[in-house]
Formats: structure tokens, C-alpha cells, sequence
């Protein structure tokens, strides 16, 4: 597509002037995230001394961690320490939180593009199907997967993906992202799937995309199921358009009609949701995490909630608000590449 | 769009696994429900990081093994021999020779004294263990002298805690900030056990390489993979697939299907983890015996065993449970008594009571056994409240007295009764750090204190056993029952030892598969 340049830099000013919004907004989430996560009673001195610890113990661990500190203070230290890029240090793994976002946050992202891979792979020709075939059968098939999809809990078809493709069917691979045998590949992203291809290691990449499968499958259903809905409605109402009765009139073929020219217009609703999905998928993939036994964020930051880990608590918060917020952002930015009626 | 669906089809044919994953006879593979947090013995407080700390570290001393079974006794095993002056102050210890850490460095008395010492001076939880220490003297390269603040009976049983496990002095080339090198030993090991840390994966897997050179010989295993799985049907799945060969924490539910699998054999093992009541005896009406004895008439013990526990536990008799010494099998028990329970209430003026009973997730069992006794309560005209709170929520209540009734867990760290009687009963230790039902008794105090401070175990039980009488008629807590740990294992699996003081760990080093 054809962008006129006075355009790009209008659109780059707006990219900048959001860009320069994002700080406020992250610094009003580190201040919510903070006051509530010390809203919970409990100390985490307790929690991490251990079951039977002594008092002392207590407090020496309360002070070692600057816990004995008044909530300002430590506020104060963590934005020092944010400033200079440093996350703090886990309460729970004794690591800095930084190298513990290092080890999970890949697994979470990988898991989450492939959901989000599936669900447009799937939900947009699924919906535009739907759509062009309206009333027939395919039509109903496909209301039928999705209102499935949206009312299908996580965990429960976790395990009967498992317990059929893996227990029963031997299909697939259990949980896990790699077999036990197997070697990591080559750290380059984190993400296997694509360290694996970038290594050319076409073992790695089977056994890592086999693993990935069960579960971008299980995280994608519900959204998947929403985005068949979506394009779905946004196409019928696009292919009543006069617009379209003319390219046919012209004699178009209903391919060309269908994809190029309805297509295109219906996006807008679509490119809505799958941003929104994008952030919801990747803090909210704890129950599939959990039954496929999948290293991602999710788990961490629940454990990290249970056991009042605030550096971890924070760090995690950061950058989930961080990727809604640059999602958000590429999502405006869409907007005005897929409408040209839109401008900033 | 054709071309696109013959990719996907490709791609989807490329990622057909079919057959499962065999590690092998020289690799065992255990499935558990829980990452780790920390590799630094002087620091973690947690069963499920000791499962791999343990087998990479020698102590002083270990649990003897015997006819197969574990005990909780404890023999030489760092230390070749030891003597100790008749005031029970001062410990002698001879090193045996011949013990190396993996760079070579021998592992002699300084070794020793400085792992004992860097455990204290960290201060966090596995220091508690060992706190009865006061000095430490290297004699000669191969002899330590310990002496203690006090006789303390329990001493040699915390030499066997993870805290106490002796470390390569070396690891403090690592330091930095005078952190006595806790960040580096977080992640890594230097110890010379009969395994080596290899690989560690977070939330995937943990790999232990056999120590060929062991001094106590080398183990039968290769190599052990711990595969974290969080959720107890993937772990049990895995392992009717033979992909894992132990799973641990499979849900009681799940375990007679199992049971049914002719490759799979179930132990069940008596341990030493309890779940009991706190009745805070502090407040209001519960500082009454007669109500916290009606109470305990009023809980209908069997049928919390047999609905919850699926009959997978005994009820306790008295606080020190069975298998461990100090145990009184002829100890006072209570049993439900609805009419007794009933008399009991009415005699203190207490009828019509209300009371609040917390209980946080951290248990499966406990949401069912809240109302279950909710039920119980019923009967004898309590009405009984349960209040749901977070984990760090709860434990900061009981540490507070901010509460009337609490279920609790508890399993010991050494095997000593000292773990149940002095923790759980001493007036100096009232909220989180061990007697949560704030009981006062100047009689038991001085009892399990001086039998706290003896070396002589027939002495040492006849304190304790005299100091659960009046406990059990005082009644703080509910003493409820004493879980069994069902350990499912595939049946090519040999030498496996269940140790109710090393709960959620193994003897890698004994166990081989074929």
C-alpha cells in the first residue's frame, strides 16, 4: 500500500507524542501495582524464612530484603533502581527479577504468538467462510466451533487434548516444551521454536513445535472462536455494501470481490480484538501454563503473588503494561495503514 | 490458499511425535509438582529445593537405612565418629579421609566449620536448625570441635538437616557485596555428593549426572531428569505413558486408577506430615479446657480419614506422631462424643457458641475437612465459620493471635519429638514460629524444656511422654490425623527408600532401574 510521506511523518509525530505518553501510564501502573500489592496483610520475611522460622530470623531476612523500610521509601528505591534499568532482586529465587523475565518471558511469547498465529490462520478464513456462505451449513459448522470455543473451559480441554492426542492417540507430545531428552537449543530469543530455525537444528524445531502445538491450540480456542465471530459480522455487513455490488456488477471475481475488496474493509473490528487478545493471552495463559507444564509467566507471577514476591510482582506487571501498551499503539497505527480515512 | 493448507498439513505431519520418550534404564526420570527457588542449603527452607540439594552434598551424619526402610535414626557418614563431653556441650568429630569435592579440594574439618558457619551467619531459615551451635574449633585438618550454648538432645538429628549439608570453602571466590556467595550458590552447586548438578532449566527440568567417584561408591543411575509439572493428571498421564517413572503428588482421586495399571506400582508410606487444628487459647471462650475439649469430642476423626483422605492416613494419638521415638501409643485420644461434646459445652456456660475457623488453599484436603467439621460443629450447637484467606494472608493472622480456629500442616525438619513438643508447646514460641494456639502450661514448659536439654533418649521420653498427658487434657489443638505419602512408581523401578524425614526426597543413589 501506497503512503503519502506528509502522512508518514504526521503518523511518526503521533507515534512519538504516544510514545512520550507511555511513560505516565507506566509509572501509574508501577504506582497501582505497588500500593495494592502491599495492600495484601502478610509478610513475605515470614513467607520466605520458612514454615518454623525463628523471629529473629524474620527479621534479619525483613531487613536484608529493606522490607523493614517504610512503603516509601521502597517505593523510591525501586523506581532508583527501574531508572537504572534494574528490576530489583526476587524475593523467591534470590535472582535478580530481570534474569528471571530472561527465562520466562520467552516461553510466554512463544506460546502466545503461535495462539495468536492460529487464531488468525484460522479465525479469518473460518469467518470469512462463514460470511460468503451465510445460512448454509458451513455457516452453522462454524457457529457451532466457535460458540464451543467461547464456552469451553481452559483447563478442562487442556487435559482432553492431552488425554487424547497424548495418553490415548500418542499423536503428540505430553506437556513441557522440549522432550526430556532433548537439548535446549542455542539460546538466541529464548523462544525455541525460532532458535531452533535460526540454528537450522530441524530436530530441536520438530520436537519444540510438536510441544508448542496442544497448547497455542488450547490458549488460542477462546479467542479464536471470538475472532471467527467478529470477521464474521464485520464481512456481512461489508459485503451488503453498495460498493461491492458494483465490483461484481464489473464482473469481478467473487474471489477478488470476497478477499481484496471486502476483506480489507471489514479488518478494522478484527485488528481491534486481536490486540486486545494479544495482551489478555499473554498475561492470562496461567491455566494452560499450568496443565501443560509450560515455563511461562503466568505460573511465576502467581507463585509470585503467593508467596508476596514485590520485586517480582512489579516486574511482571511492567512489562505486561509495557506490551499492551506498544500493542495498543501498533494497533492505532493499523488503523490509519488499513483506512485511509483515518488520519492523526 | 491450496498451497497454504498443503503447508499447514506439512507442518502438522512434521510435528507427529508418536511414540513416547524412554530415557532409558540408566536415567530415571521424575515427574514433581513444583519448581525450585534456590540452591543454597543455608538458605532454603523448602522440601522441594532440598530434593535436588541433598543428593549433591554430603553431611556429618545420615539416615540409616534398614531392612529397606528408612529410619530416623542417624549413622556416620562425613563424620567417621564422634564423642561428646558428659555435660553434652562439646562434640567431637573425626572426618573421615578420602572425601573430595569435584575440583579436588578435600573435605576436611574447615570445610566443615566453614559451611556450619556460613549457615549461621546467613541467619535465614536452615540456621534455626542448627542454632544450638556456639563455637566451632579446627583441632587438626580432620577434627572439629563443636561446642554447643546449651545441651541441646537434638543436635546430631540437625546434622542431618539440608542446612548443615558441607560445602567446597571455595565457593567464595564467588562473593560479592559480602554476600558469603549466596548469589552464585543459588543457581549452582559445589558439593560432593553422590550426584552432580548438570543442567537446570526453570519450570522445565532439573539434570543430576552420578558422581563416579563417590567416595561411598559410585550410584547405579547416570543420570536423574526432575521434570517440573505442575498439574497432578499431566504427571499421572506421563507416567502411565512411561515417560516419567516417578510421579509425585498425584491427587489422592486419581491414584486407584492407577492403581489398576499393571506397570505401576503405588507405595504408601507412613509420614511424619500432620494436619491438625490451632485452637487459639487466648480468646474469649477457648481459653476454657472444657469448650477446646468439647471441641475435639466434636470432629468426627474416621470420616475426615476415610471421605478426604480416602482412608489414606491414621488419626494422630497425642501431637508426636507414629514412627517417630517419643510417640505414647497408650496416650489419651478423643473420639467423636456428640453427648459428651454436648455436656462438656453446657458445664462451661459456653452454649450456643460461634466460632470462625480459617483455613487458607494451600492444602487441597482442607476446604472439605472446614465442612466437615462445619457439620460437626453443628451437632453440638456450634456454629462454626469458615473464613477462606490467602496463604501470606493466614500466616500473618496466626502470627498475630488474629484468630479463633486455624488448620494447619506440619512436618519435622530433624527427627526429634523436640520438632512437635518443644515447637508446638513452648510458651517463648507463641504465632508462626511454632506454638500457634498460643498454649501456656507452666508444667509442660518446664518439662519439655528440660528434656529439650538432655541427651539421654529413655530420659528424654519419659519427659515427654508426661508432658502429653497434660497436654492432651488441656487440648490447644485438634490433633487430626498423620498423612500417608503414596508415592506411584512404574514397576521397573528398584531401591527406591521412602525416608518420612526427607519428605519429597529421594535415594538417587540407591535406586536403579531395569
Amino acid at each position: 500500500m501506497k503512503l503519502p510521506g506528509r502522512f508518514l511523518m504526521t503518523l511518526l509525530l503521533y507515534v512519538l507524542r504516544r510514545l512520550a505518553y507511555m511513560a505516565p501510564v507506566l509509572l501509574g501502573v508501577t504506582v497501582l501495582a505497588f500500593l495494592i500489592s502491599h495492600a495484601i496483610p502478610g509478610d513475605p520475611a515470614q513467607l520466605i524464612a520458612g514454615p518454623k522460622a525463628s523471629r529473629e530470623t524474620v527479621e534479619n531476612i525483613r531487613r536484608t530484603h529493606g522490607l523493614d523500610q517504610p512503603l516509601p521509601a521502597q517505593y523510591w528505591r525501586f523506581l532508583h533502581g527501574l531508572s537504572q534499568g534494574d528490576l530489583g532482586v526476587s524475593i523467591r529465587s534470590h535472582r535478580p527479577v530481570l534474569e528471571d523475565i530472561r527465562d520466562y518471558l520467552p516461553a510466554t511469547l512463544e506460546l502466545t504468538l503461535a495462539s495468536l498465529l492460529l487464531c488468525l490462520g484460522l479465525g479469518i478464513p473460518l469467518g470469512i467462510l462463514a460470511a460468503v456462505k451465510r445460512n448454509t451449513v458451513v455457516d452453522h459448522l462454524t457457529r457451532v466451533f466457535s460458540v464451543i470455543g467461547v464456552s469451553t473451559p481452559v483447563f478442562w480441554l487442556g487435559l482432553m487434548l492431552l488425554l487424547v492426542f497424548y495418553r490415548h492417540l500418542g499423536w503428540l507430545p505430553g506437556s513441557g516444551r522440549l522432550d526430556v531428552t532433548m537439548a535446549a537449543p542455542l539460546r538466541i530469543t529464548g523462544m525455541y521454536t525460532v532458535d531452533a530455525l535460526l540454528a537450522g537444528d530441524w530436530q530441536a524445531l520438530r520436537n519444540a513445535a510438536s510441544h508448542l502445538l496442544l497448547p497455542a491450540f488450547c490458549l488460542s480456542y477462546v479467542y479464536l472462536a471470538i475472532i471467527t465471530r467478529i470477521v464474521r459480522s464485520s464481512m456481512i455487513a461489508v459485503l451488503g455494501q453498495d460498493y461491492i455490488v458494483t465490483a461484481r456488477a464489473n464482473g469481478l471475481s467473487e474471489a477478488r470481490v470476497v478477499l481484496k475488496h471486502a476483506f480489507k474493509n471489514s479488518l478494522i473490528p478484527t485488528v481491534t480484538i486481536v490486540g486486545l487478545s494479544f495482551g489478555e493471552l499473554m498475561g492470562g495463559a496461567i491455566l494452560t501454563e499450568t496443565i501443560f507444564s509450560w515455563p511461562g509467566m503466568g505460573k511465576y507471577v502467581v507463585d509470585s503473588v503467593n508467596y508476596l514476591d514485590f520485586p517480582a510482582i512489579m516486574g511482571f506487571t511492567l512489562m505486561v503494561s509495557l506490551a499492551y501498551v506498544c500493542v495498543n499503539l501498533a494497533v492505532d497505527v493499523l488503523y490509519a495503514a488499513i483506512n485511509p480515512t483515518i488520519r492523526y | 490458499m491450496k498451497r497454504l493448507l498443503r503447508v499447514a498439513l506439512c507442518l502438522l505431519l512434521a510435528c507427529y511425535a508418536g511414540q513416547s520418550v524412554w530415557a532409558g534404564t540408566e536415567t530415571l526420570v521424575v515427574g514433581v509438582s513444583s519448581d525450585i527457588h534456590t540452591l543454597d542449603p543455608g538458605v532454603s527452607s523448602d522440601n522441594y529445593d532440598w530434593r535436588q540439594i541433598y543428593p549433591c552434598y554430603d553431611r556429618l551424619v545420615r539416615y540409616k537405612v534398614m531392612d529397606g526402610k528408612g529410619s530416623t535414626e542417624v549413622e556416620p557418614s562425613a563424620a567417621e565418629s564422634w564423642e561428646v563431653s558428659p555435660d553434652g556441650l562439646i562434640w567431637t568429630f573425626r572426618i573421615r579421609e578420602g572425601i573430595t569435592f569435584a575440583d579436588g579440594t578435600k573435605l576436611d574439618a574447615e570445610a566443615v566449620r566453614f559451611s556450619l558457619q556460613r549457615t549461621l551467619d546467613i541467619g535465614k531459615g536452615p540456621a534455626d536448625n542448627i542454632g544450638a551451635i556456639d563455637v566451632m574449633r579446627v583441632i587438626d585438618p580432620m577434627t572439629l570441635e563443636i561446642t554447643l550454648k546449651n545441651p541441646y538432645g537434638p543436635f546430631l538429628q540437625t546434622l542431618a538437616t539440608n542446612g548443615a549439608s558441607i560445602i567446597n570453602p571455595k565457593i567464595m571466590q564467588h562473593a560479592k557485596d559480602n554476600d558469603l556467595a549466596q548469589a552464585w550458590l543459588a543457581g549452582n552447586m559445589d558439593g560432593s555428593g553422590p550426584f552432580r548438578m548438570v543442567e537446570w532449566l526453570r519450570g522445565q527440568r532439573f539434570v543430576l549426572e552420578a558422581n563416579k567417584d563417590y567416595w561411598g561408591g559410585a550410584p547405579a543411575l547416570d543420570r536423574v531428569i526432575i521434570r517440573f509439572m505442575p498439574e497432578s493428571a499431566d504427571r499421572r498421564m506421563a507416567l502411565e505413558r512411561g515417560d516419567i517413572d516417578i510421579a509425585e503428588n498425584v491427587l489422592i482421586d486419581q491414584i486407584p486408577a492407577l492403581e489398576q495399571n499393571p506397570e505401576i506400582s503405588v507405595e504408601r508410606h507412613a509420614s511424619q506430615l500432620v494436619e491438625y487444628v490451632y485452637i487459639n487459647t487466648q480468646k474469649d471462650k477457648l481459653k476454657d479446657k472444657q469448650v477446646r475439649q468439647a471441641l475435639s469430642y466434636a470432629v468426627d476423626y474416621q470420616g475426615i480419614i476415610d471421605f478426604v483422605l480416602q482412608g489414606n492416613g491414621v488419626q494422630m494419638r497425642g501431637p508426636v506422631p507414629l514412627g517417630m521415638w517419643g510417640h505414647k501409643p497408650d496416650v489419651f485420644q478423643y473420639t467423636r462424643d456428640v453427648d459428651k461434646a454436648k455436656a462438656l459445652l453446657k458445664d462451661a456456660g459456653a452454649e450456643g457458641l460461634e466460632l470462625t475457623l480459617i483455613y487458607s488453599e494451600r492444602r487441597p484436603s482442607w476446604e472439605q475437612i472446614a465442612t466437615i467439621m462445619q457439620a460437626n460443629f453443628a451437632q453440638i450447637g456450634v456454629k462454626l465459620n469458615l473464613q477462606l484467606l490467602a496463604n501470606p494472608t493466614l500466616r500473618d493472622q496466626v502470627d498475630k493471635g488474629d484468630f479463633e480456629l486455624c488448620l494447619g500442616a506440619w512436618s519435622p525438619d530433624f527427627a526429634d519429638p523436640y520438632m512437635f513438643m518443644n515447637f508446638w508447646f513452648d510458651s517463648g514460641l507463641w504465632g508462626l514460629p511454632g506454638n500457634r494456639s498460643f498454649y501456656q502450661n507452666e508444667q509442660v514448659d518446664a518439662l519439655i524444656r528440660e528434656a529439650a536439654a538432655k541427651a539421654d533418649v529413655a530420659e528424654r521420653t519419659r519427659l515427654y511422654h508426661q508432658a502429653q498427658d497434660v497436654i492432651m487434657e488441656d487440648a490447644p489443638y485438634i490433633f487430626l490425623y498423620q498423612v500417608q505419602t503414596i508415592v506411584p512408581l512404574h514397576k521397573n523401578v528398584h531401591g527406591y527408600v521412602f525416608n518420612p524425614m526427607l519428605e519429597s526426597m529421594y535415594n538417587f543413589e540407591s535406586i536403579t532401574k531395569n
